[in-house]
């Protein structure tokens, strides 16, 4: 018992620790609320798309030598209303104009990038997040931009829920639909751009969809998807942070291989839903 | 008595072209309409258009202050999210709660009240998908009561349901009138319009004829309607030839 309470204060005298175990929490939980709209709505290849695609605005940050989160907030929010803009309007189908805007975005960033001499490191930082580099400005903005994004969830909780079950429905309510599918873009973008120092551009994806994959096998009501998906994001953030200082594995990989632990664990035995389920439900 | 409803030469463009030209009618309160008409003859456009989902190029639809309810047809909304009945039917609240509001008591009250109109009270705390075709229909019909709608329009309701369930619906509709809602449902099934219904409108793109629901399907306008695809059978039944498979049958649900 007092092994084991060591192993879990032990990594605790460290500060850089502390520090990623609080941004990882908030990341997690985070992640997994706004994910639960990238979920149901079908937006995973949004999500992986605007995260590659905020790079050159986190290159120029770099280059300019200002804090990162600030390029990557511009190039989030124009790419979310870019991308938004596009799928309307565009002659291409959605996701053909996603994957060309992404692409070319995320290249001219490795571009910029690879002007600078130590690029290979910083590239591998942003590409799978340094969350033991997070400093107390960044935890800040952090907490700050994500209580911001979780108060727009919750006080709009009713019209994003139509908006998403039944746009028709929610027409002929006369709901702003395209202000709140925008605003929708845009929660996704800020949620990525805190999230990117903890997690990494490659991984966010997995942040967003698996903890509410995984919620989803698991209730029938959203807002308890929200909860479920929440505690599924931060405990796997938590756990995962522990893994890797214990294991000494990258620490953004350790909590994505956890997250999908815990898919694994709901896709088998979720009630009514999981794989074992139905397969004894068939065999009764 | 001054009618509830009236549609007034209304002209809708879908994707360009016409889908309904000049179309007026009006309806009293508490009646119930059938509107048939074969595929594509624009009687989803003349619902969509009647709740505002589409412009009309000229015309008008005025309901005196009257709230109109729309149900779309099944297949337009995702049965595995996760809502329940009762959600469902609370999203009916809205307008009424206001923005930045939770629900009040009342609401619940309310959404009691319409799920128990409708007989679905049993099933307030299943996730949607979990219901069988007739069973979403009328928890549709309870979101549409939730908003206060005293005209129900209901796109093609008896699509894809048994005959239990078509039963059920039909019920529901009797009991509304008590309380003087009205009702326009389209319907592939002249029978069942004929019989089950005060008025009929045969709709191609124009509106083929309008009237009692016995009396108003002659040979003469069958054909102006359905052109050689219905067969005429005496003076109540008709027989829609070609017409059949269509639009939203056999609609899988999911759960």
């Amino acid at each position: 018992m007092g092994n084991l309470l060591n192993l879990l204060v032990e990594p605790l005298r460290y500060p850089f620790m502390v520090r990623g175990l609080l941004a990882s929490l908030m990341v997690g939980t985070l992640c997994a609320v706004v994910g639960t709209y990238v979920v149901l709505r079908g937006m995973a290849f949004f999500g992986d798309a605007l995260a590659h695609a905020i790079l050159p605005g986190v290159a120029v940050a770099y280059l300019l030598a200002v804090n990162l989160f600030w390029g990557a907030l511009v190039m989030g929010l124009i790419t979310a209303v870019g991308i938004g803009y596009l799928s309307r309007r565009s002659q291409v189908k959605e996701d053909t104009a996603i994957g060309v805007i992404f692409a070319a975005s995320f290249a001219l960033g490795v571009a910029l990038l690879s002007t600078v001499r130590s690029y290979s490191v910083d590239l591998t930082h942003i590409l799978f997040g340094n969350v033991l580099g997070v400093s107390n400005t960044d935890l800040l903005l952090t907490a700050g931009l994500g209580l911001v994004v979780l108060a727009a969830v919750f006080l709009l909780y009713k019209e994003l829920l139509v908006v998403s079950f039944d746009p028709i429905m929610a027409a002929t309510l006369r709901l702003p639909l395209d202000a709140l599918n925008y605003l929708l873009l845009v929660l996704i973008a800020l949620t990525v751009v805190v999230s990117l120092q903890a997690v990494g551009v490659a991984l966010m994806v997995a942040m967003l969809v698996t903890p509410a994959a995984t919620a989803y096998l698991l209730t029938r009501r959203l807002w308890q998807m929200m909860i479920i998906g929440a505690a599924i994001g931060a405990a796997s953030a938590v756990a995962g942070l522990y893994l890797s200082f214990y294991v000494n594995v990258a620490s953004g990989a350790a909590v994505v291989l956890v997250a999908t632990g815990f898919f694994v664990l709901a896709f088998l035995f979720a009630p009514a839903r999981g794989v074992v389920w139905s397969w004894r439900r068939g065999r009764a | 008595m001054a009618p509830i409803l009236k549609v007034d030469s209304l002209t809708v463009n879908y994707d360009g072209t016409p889908a309904l030209e000049g179309v007026s009618f009006s309806v009293e309160a508490g009646e119930r309409v059938a509107v048939v008409g074969p595929n594509g003859s624009g009687k989803s456009t003349l619902f969509k258009a009647m709740v505002g989902l589409l412009r009309p190029v000229a015309g008008s639809v005025q309901s005196n202050g009257a709230k109109i309810g729309y149900v779309s047809q099944r297949s337009e909304v995702d049965w595995r999210f996760p809502v329940t009945v009762h959600d469902v039917v609370m999203m009916g609240r809205i307008a009424q709660i206001g923005w930045l509001r939770w629900q009040r008591p009342s609401d619940r009250e309310v959404v009691r009240r319409c799920l128990d109109q409708v007989g679905m009270t049993a099933f307030a705390g299943r996730q949607i998908g979990e219901l069988s075709g007739g069973q979403q229909q009328r928890v549709f019909i309870a979101r549409a009561l939730a908003q206060n709608a005293s005209i129900l329009l209901m796109d093609e309701p008896f699509s894809g349901v048994d005959v239990p369930s078509q039963e059920a619906i039909l019920e529901i509709l009797d009991g509304l009138r008590q309380q003087n809602v009205t009702v326009l449902v389209s319907t592939h099934d002249l029978n069942l319009a004929v019989e089950r219904f005060d008025r009929l409108a045969l709709l191609n793109h124009r509106l083929i004829a309008y009237g009692p629901a016995r009396g108003t399907i002659t040979p003469a306008t069958l054909a102006a309607a359905y052109g050689g695809q219905a067969l005429w059978r005496g003076e109540d039944y008709a027989l829609v030839m070609g017409d059949i498979g269509c639009c939203g049958e056999a609609e899988s649900h999911h759960g």
